[in-house]
Order: structure tokens, then C-alpha cells, then sequence
């Protein structure tokens, strides 16, 4: 099937609204990544923390 | 006696996080593979007789619309159940859906505020379908505010539940916009139109290729963002613990 990537007058219309979605989608994998391995490492880091401090005698 | 609920492995913290592990890269995978069938025939579609070219944006514009008001419906569904049940998964499925929804209203407005132009000689019109997907957007943006103004977590999460279901109220208007008042957007042409105005397949595959695309994307993006928080929670409750000894 021939694939038609020249819209013409329109692309000034066109390719914006393709480009901003991209952008958009983006955005919400690189955000919800990040969220999500941040807070996977600080639950890591607590919880070896709370680990290594079970056996100290409390203050 | 185990009298398990069908829909445990979403209310159960533990469930949830062994359910969400393989359903999230899942339904990343399915959207990746939609999306790229969907774009193929995006781009192999001909040209629309009236609208030409700017038809491919049909693809793109009206996923993003759907997307918008049914996340709205699983922000209140969610506001609800936490109000009701003081669910934290379901504060959580909440809290998790609004930035997306923001995210997938404002994709709506602008690509067909791209596709009004060169259709309807105008950028923008406060006909019925525009403007109340603009209530749709202060509505997301006003549960982002009021989560993140108030420094009680629990206060917060109750007056922006409330404000998601005070604006469930604007869905129907939303989706029966271009029914009940003559606007400038046109009327619905995709799954459930009047078989008159329904789009010939050509253009019919595309358009649902691209919304399960975008929904399964939603889907997987949810569940990452759900996780994070789950574990946000873990550790601010691990980290009380720590500075009390």
C-alpha cells in the first residue's frame, strides 16, 4: 500500500498536531517512568535502612 | 472462611502490585504494536474528498477526545470508591489518572484547534463541544491544584475527590454536546453514529486501531503510575518509622 506523507498546504496544520501528540505521549512515559523508579530506589533505600537498624539497641 | 472477591487483585495492595507487574509492560507492548498498524494506516488511507489531507488527523484528534472523557469517567469512579470504601488503591487510581487525563484533554483541544482551522476557517469557537471539553480540562487541572495546595494528604485527596465527581456532571454534556445544540463540531461519525454518518472503513480502521492504542498506552502508563505511588506510600510510612526510633 503506498504510504502519503505530503499533505500539501495542510501540513502546516497537519505535522504540528502529529509532533505535539508525540511530544505529549512523550512526556507521560518519560514522566511515569521516572516516578516510578524513583520511588522503587527510595522504598529500596528505606527498607535496607530499616533492616540494617533492627538489630541496633534502641536509643 | 476465604470468601475472595472477584476484583481483589485490584483492592489488595500485594495483588495489585504482582497483577500490575506483567499487565503493565503488557499493555505497553499492545499499544506500541496498535500504534504502529494504526500510523501505517494512518498514512495508506486516501485523501477525504472534502477535507483532503487534514482527514489523518481524525486519528490522531478524535482518540485523544475519547480518551479525555473516559478517563474522566475512571477519575470519578475511583473518587467515589476512595470517598465511599477510604480506599487507598482507589485514592491512588485517582490521583494516578488525572495527570493523564490533563494530558490527553489538552492533546484533544489542540489538534482540533489544528483541524479547525484550515475546516472551519477558525481556531477557536465557544460553540457546546469545544467549550465544554474546556470545563473538561479546568476540571482536571482543578483536582491537580487541590491534590498538590493542600499539605494534608487525606484533606486533599477528599476535596478533590469531591471536586471529580462534582464535575461527572459535565461528561454528558461533553458527549451529547453536538445533540442537543446546533455547534460548529460535528456530530459523532465513528462505532455508535446513525449508519448515514458512519466513517467508511478506510478511515473506520484507522481511527479504532489508534483509539486502542492510545487506550492500552493509558492503560500501561495507569498502572506504572499507580505503582509509584503504592510505593510513595510505603516509603513516607517507612520513613515515619525511621524517625520515630
Amino acid at each position: 500500500m503506498h504510504l502519503d506523507f505530503d499533505a500539501g498546504k495542510y501540513a502546516v496544520y497537519m505535522w504540528p498536531a502529529f509532533g505535539i501528540s508525540v511530544l505529549a505521549f512523550a512526556w507521560m512515559i518519560g514522566d511515569s517512568l521516572a516516578r516510578a523508579r524513583h520511588w522503587k530506589r527510595e522504598l529500596e533505600r528505606l527498607q535496607a535502612e530499616v533492616k540494617a537498624g533492627a538489630g541496633e539497641p534502641k536509643a | 472462611m476465604d470468601a475472595r472477591h472477584p476484583l481483589d487483585f485490584l483492592t489488595n495492595p500485594e495483588r495489585f502490585m504482582a497483577f500490575s507487574r506483567w499487565a503493565a509492560p503488557m499493555f505497553g507492548a499492545i499499544a506500541g504494536v496498535l500504534g504502529l498498524v494504526g500510523l501505517y494506516l494512518t498514512f495508506a488511507a486516501p485523501e477525504d474528498y472534502q477535507q483532503h489531507d487534514t482527514v489523518r488527523m481524525m486519528f490522531i484528534h478524535v482518540p485523544a477526545a475519547v480518551m479525555s472523557m473516559l478517563i474522566y469517567l475512571f477519575l470519578g469512579i475511583a473518587s467515589l470508591l476512595a470517598l465511599i470504601f477510604r480506599h487507598a488503591l482507589a485514592d491512588a487510581a485517582a490521583q494516578a489518572c488525572a495527570p493523564l487525563g490533563a494530558v490527553f484533554t489538552a492533546l484533544a483541544l489542540v489538534t482540533g484547534s489544528l483541524w479547525g482551522k484550515p475546516m472551519w476557517g477558525t481556531w477557536w469557537q465557544w460553540d457546546a463541544r469545544m467549550t465544554s471539553v474546556l470545563v473538561l480540562f479546568l476540571f482536571y487541572l482543578g483536582y491537580l491544584a487541590l491534590r498538590s495546595a493542600l499539605e494534608d494528604e487525606q484533606k486533599a485527596a477528599r476535596a478533590a475527590a469531591i471536586l471529580a465527581l462534582v464535575g461527572l456532571i459535565n461528561l454528558p454534556v461533553v458527549k451529547f454536546s453536538v445533540e442537543w445544540w446546533n455547534t460548529l463540531h460535528q456530530g459523532s461519525s465513528t462505532l455508535f453514529a446513525a449508519p448515514e454518518n458512519r466513517l467508511p472503513a478506510v478511515y473506520l480502521w484507522p481511527w479504532a486501531l489508534m483509539t486502542l492504542a492510545y487506550l492500552s498506552a493509558f492503560g500501561s502508563l495507569w498502572l506504572v503510575r499507580i505503582r509509584a505511588l503504592v510505593r510513595r506510600r510505603k516509603a513516607r510510612a517507612l520513613a515515619l518509622r525511621l524517625a520515630e526510633r
